[in-house]
């Protein structure tokens, strides 16, 4: 590799932040280096503490609920308690996990190395983010503590208007978190068009660098709408001026078409960066390069334009025209296309490569299950005459879990297994991550399944109490959410044990070829100690030297045996 | 069609003209997905057990298999269009109530269901007579709601400020569960903050119990299919409202609304085009207008109160055959409720 000149990342001086050869966690030390830090590889990891704590409140929120609903009647909770508690469930997982999760910490973190680069574009930018996403979850803390919010994360005109003002609060909270999402979009945009290394062409870029890619795209351009309503919103809650309410002329669906014309693409904004994990995952785990790895790439891109176009399949039963009810059912339609295109070259990368089945590779294959699911019953939605029967009924609650945490859940746990030892230069113990992921993998069909069936059966969503004809599907959902919560907490365990006590890892612990692992682990605060030049693609195991692909565990037992001599 | 199915595993009972259609759907694409499932996942599993990691193994450099790509991006087209057709075949039937359709009012207000039947009278429970067509004009006194029958597979939002429409086609004598399926609120706490008291109870017919605390899981009714000897005794049960209030000595409020729209036909001005007696002016007569159909420029329409209101507010939006569009629009100068009194007064003005 030969060293080349390079902008300096962000025009920041380097020194100031410590000698960028040393590992980028003692490059500094102190609150400040934290508090103050321009390093896209620190606020990477203060962003994942925030939303594995954003992850954990949601989750409670939801064992809470799911708790409740273990048998008719009263359980732990009343109906108020209850609507506001399925509300903070959503609010939080939507809009303070799921949406910043791979993006703002995985995506912070790896995508400028894999490409090569000593930051992003705009490393003061890229703190400003996340400080403006603390301000937003701030807000959101106000809003609950204020006299929480019942609407649903959705905000449905007219029962937002009707229902206690800290509505208000909670929407101004997610307008906050919006620009935070905003400006992390911006950040990679440039950061991938501007500071590619040496030889990182378009073909070469990692899948995991297109998902961001695309996802970046649809950040910058979806999320100013639903500021924009949220805007909306408040000037009618304060001065009447009759945009959504009724009683003043207004259109309460007028709302939800704004509303999913933002929600609609934030739904790829949450699963294409799973998915761009998965890729790793799968090309690492079969050490090959992904089939079609064009089309993979491409879907992505497709994935974020048709999010914009299909928005209107939330109301095919809330009063639009017939005419619009058709274009977007066959919009709709088109979705399955690259979301096929990729689990059909995930299976195929699979064929004729050398599998490994480490964790990861565990939540790999256990994304292309539930994501298989989360797509076939979307099938049923799109449908127009199902899709009547089914809306608003339990099994839309399944279809979008297998999605979302099938999904992207899944993905980012996965991706946080595989790229634990670069981000922390420790190792978590293998089989913990598997009981861990055995028991998440069981619980989540445990609690969800059954969901399908008690809602193609008529269960209503977003209910307090059923009739007695859906309790078994309830009480076997519910204990399942205490099978994935054991999962949940036994990976968390095996996490954190390898955070504190965990083996030194080598370089490059799963023998991958992708360009983040030919870097120091943990990486050094450059990155790279000079510019590398890239002359292969992340997946060429053929082309790859055998100095790149060796684990290094070989030298790790040396060692340990020399200490015990 | 009217071979109707009993409940399924996965599917309640069919109770409508509609539901085979929905379902055949349904079963089409649960048995694709089963193929589809099966296929990628034990395909995953057997190539991940096969080529797995081993001494001696290595993987195979992956190459390209263009016909393979195109094949697997175009191949899952042509069922995807189909499934189109067959939803929106199925929507539209759902979209079109026949001409002979009865016509029930439906109010939603949080949280319960009132349903007013052609003879004025009202229940809180629906009761439909069995191979009639019903259509529901549904319309909310404030938030939005959704009205659900899972056994007719009907689903449509019921939103403050416009009139929504379903219909049906009831196949037997029967019973099902009327849901609220759009999330509109609860509440348990009464007047002064005291917490309301709640145990659902275990009559099927009654699971929630009136003066307990209440919200969109409580927001339950209903459906009865009868006989139509049935159905018209419980039609005379109900009766002419009027008659209890002119029985009471008090004025009926039908009445008084529909007198009420007299007065705003003369203020508002609307008698200077639309006569009450059937004669032909500027625009149709009102007299035995309401529940007829007529022609438009924008093809059939029946007159109901969603038309009627549409006429008011966006007067050109269909113009009946052989008039033509001068009417200017009351949008912003006639309110919600003086859109119901002139609506009480044109049905008043039967044949």
């Amino acid at each position: 590799m030969a060293a080349v000149d390079m902008p300096v990342a962000g025009g920041h001086a380097e020194d100031s932040h410590g000698d960028p050869h040393a590992p980028y966690l003692k490059a500094k030390s102190g609150i400040g280096s934290w508090l103050f830090t321009l390093d896209h590889k620190r606020i990477g990891l203060m962003y994942l503490a925030f939303v594995a704590l954003a992850f954990l409140v949601g989750g409670v929120f939801a064992l809470l609920v799911r708790l409740e609903l273990f048998t008719r009647g009263r359980t732990i909770m009343d109906g108020e308690t209850y609507n506001r508690f399925f509300t903070l469930h959503g609010a939080a997982m939507v809009f303070l996990f799921i949406i910043p999760s791979v993006p703002a910490s995985l995506g912070n973190f790896f995508l400028p190395i894999m490409i090569g680069a000593k930051d992003v574009a705009f490393p003061r930018l890229n703190l400003l983010s996340f400080y403006v996403y603390l301000l937003g979850v701030a807000v959101l803390l106000f809003a609950i503590v204020s006299g929480a919010v019942d609407t649903g994360w959705t905000f449905y005109t007219p029962y937002s208007m009707q229902t206690g003002a800290s509505v208000i609060a909670m929407t101004m909270g997610v307008f906050i978190l919006g620009f935070s999402s905003i400006l992390t979009g911006l950040n990679f945009l440039v950061t991938v068009h501007t500071m590619r290394a040496p030889g990182v062409t378009w073909t070469r870029l990692p899948l995991f660098v297109w998902g961001m890619y695309a996802t970046a795209l649809m950040q910058i351009l979806a999320t100013p709408v639903l500021a924009i309503t949220l805007l909306l919103l408040s000037a009618e809650r304060f001065f009447g001026v009759g945009i959504f309410d009724p009683k003043l002329g207004g259109d309460p669906v007028l709302f939800q078409h704004f509303f999913w014309f933002y929600s609609h693409p934030a739904v790829y904004i949450m699963i294409v960066p799973g998915m761009a994990v998965n890729s790793e995952l799968i090309a690492t785990f079969t050490r090959r390069s992904i089939f079609g790895y064009f089309a993979v790439a491409m879907s992505s891109l497709g994935l974020a334009l048709l999010g914009f176009l299909v928005w209107g399949h939330h109301l095919f039963v809330a009063g639009m025209s017939e005419f619009a009810t058709m274009m977007f059912s066959a919009l709709t339609f088109l979705v399955a296309i690259p979301s096929g295109v990729k689990i059909f070259n995930w299976t195929a990368t699979i064929y004729k490569g050398s599998v490994v089945l480490a964790s990861p590779m565990l939540y790999a294959m256990a994304f292309i299950f539930l994501f298989t699911i989360g797509g076939l019953t979307g099938l049923f939605l799109g449908t127009l005459s199902t899709d009547v029967h089914l809306t608003d009924t339990y099994f839309v609650v399944a279809h979008f879990h297998y999605v979302m945490m099938g999904g992207t859940v899944i993905a980012f746990l996965g991706g946080l297994l595989y790229w634990w030892p670069k981000m922390t230069g420790k190792m978590h113990d293998e089989k913990k991550a598997k009981v861990g992921f055995w028991f998440t993998f069981i619980g989540f069909n445990v609690v969800f399944m059954p969901q399908f069936i008690m809602g193609s059966r008529g269960m209503p969503r977003r209910y307090y109490d059923y009739l007695p004809q859906f309790e078994i599907f309830h009480k076997v959902s519910t204990v399942g959410t205490w099978i994935l919560a054991i999962g949940l907490f036994t990976t968390a365990y095996t996490l954190l044990e390898a955070l504190f006590r965990g083996q030194t890892a080598p370089r490059n612990p799963w023998g991958s070829a992708g360009f983040e692992w030919m870097t120091d682990t943990p990486p050094c605060l450059a990155n790279f100690h000079e510019t590398p030049v890239i002359t292969r693609g992340p997946y060429d195991y053929h082309l790859a030297t055998p100095e790149e692909l060796d684990t290094g565990w070989d030298k790790v037992k040396a060692q340990a045996q020399a200490k015990k001599d | 069609m009217n071979e109707n199915a009993p409940a399924t595993f996965q599917l309640p009972e069919q109770m409508s003209t509609l539901a085979p259609q929905v379902d055949w759907i349904y079963y089409f694409i649960f048995w694709l997905s089963v193929v589809m499932f099966v296929g990628i996942v034990s395909a995953m599993v057997f190539f991940a057990w096969k080529y797995r990691e081993r001494p001696g193994h290595k993987a195979e450099p992956t190459g390209h298999n263009m016909t393979l790509e195109i094949g697997w991006t175009i191949a899952p087209v042509f069922v995807l269009v189909f499934m189109f057709h067959k939803g929106f075949e199925g929507y539209l039937n759902l979209s079109v109530a026949p001409a002979n359709s009865m016509i029930v009012k439906v109010n939603a207000k949080q949280w319960a269901w009132e349903f007013v039947y052609p003879n004025g009278g009202s229940s809180d429970e629906l009761h439909v007579p069995v191979h009639q067509p019903i259509k529901l004009v549904m319309d909310s006194a404030d938030v939005i709601h959704s009205f659900y029958v899972p056994a007719l597979r009907v689903k449509r939002d019921v939103v403050p400020g416009m009139f929504s429409m379903v219909w049906f086609e009831a196949t037997h004598v029967g019973h099902d569960d009327i849901f609220c399926a759009e999330y509109c609120g609860g509440r348990s706490t009464g007047p002064g903050g005291t917490e309301l008291p709640y145990a659902p109870s275990d009559d099927p017919l009654h699971p929630y119990i009136a003066g307990q605390a209440t919200g969109h899981w409580s927001m339950h009714s209903m459906l009865y299919v009868e006989s139509k000897e049935d159905f018209d005794k419980f039609l005379k049960s109900i009766g002419d409202p009027c008659d209890a209030y002119v029985n009471a000595g008090k004025d009926c409020p039908l009445k008084v609304a529909a007198d009420q729209g007299a007065k705003l036909a003369q203020s508002k001005g609307c008698v200077a085009c639309h006569t009450t007696t059937g004669a032909r002016l500027v625009g149709p007569s009102w007299k035995g207008i309401f529940g007829k159909q007529e022609s438009t420029d924008k093809g059939g329409v029946s007159v109901d109160e969603a038309y009627i209101k549409e006429s008011i507010l966006d007067p050109n939006a269909k113009i009946v055959t052989g008039y033509q569009g001068v009417m200017p629009t009351f949008r912003g100068q006639i309110s919600d409720a003086e859109l119901d009194e002139i609506t009480a007064y044109i049905k008043s003005l039967k044949d």
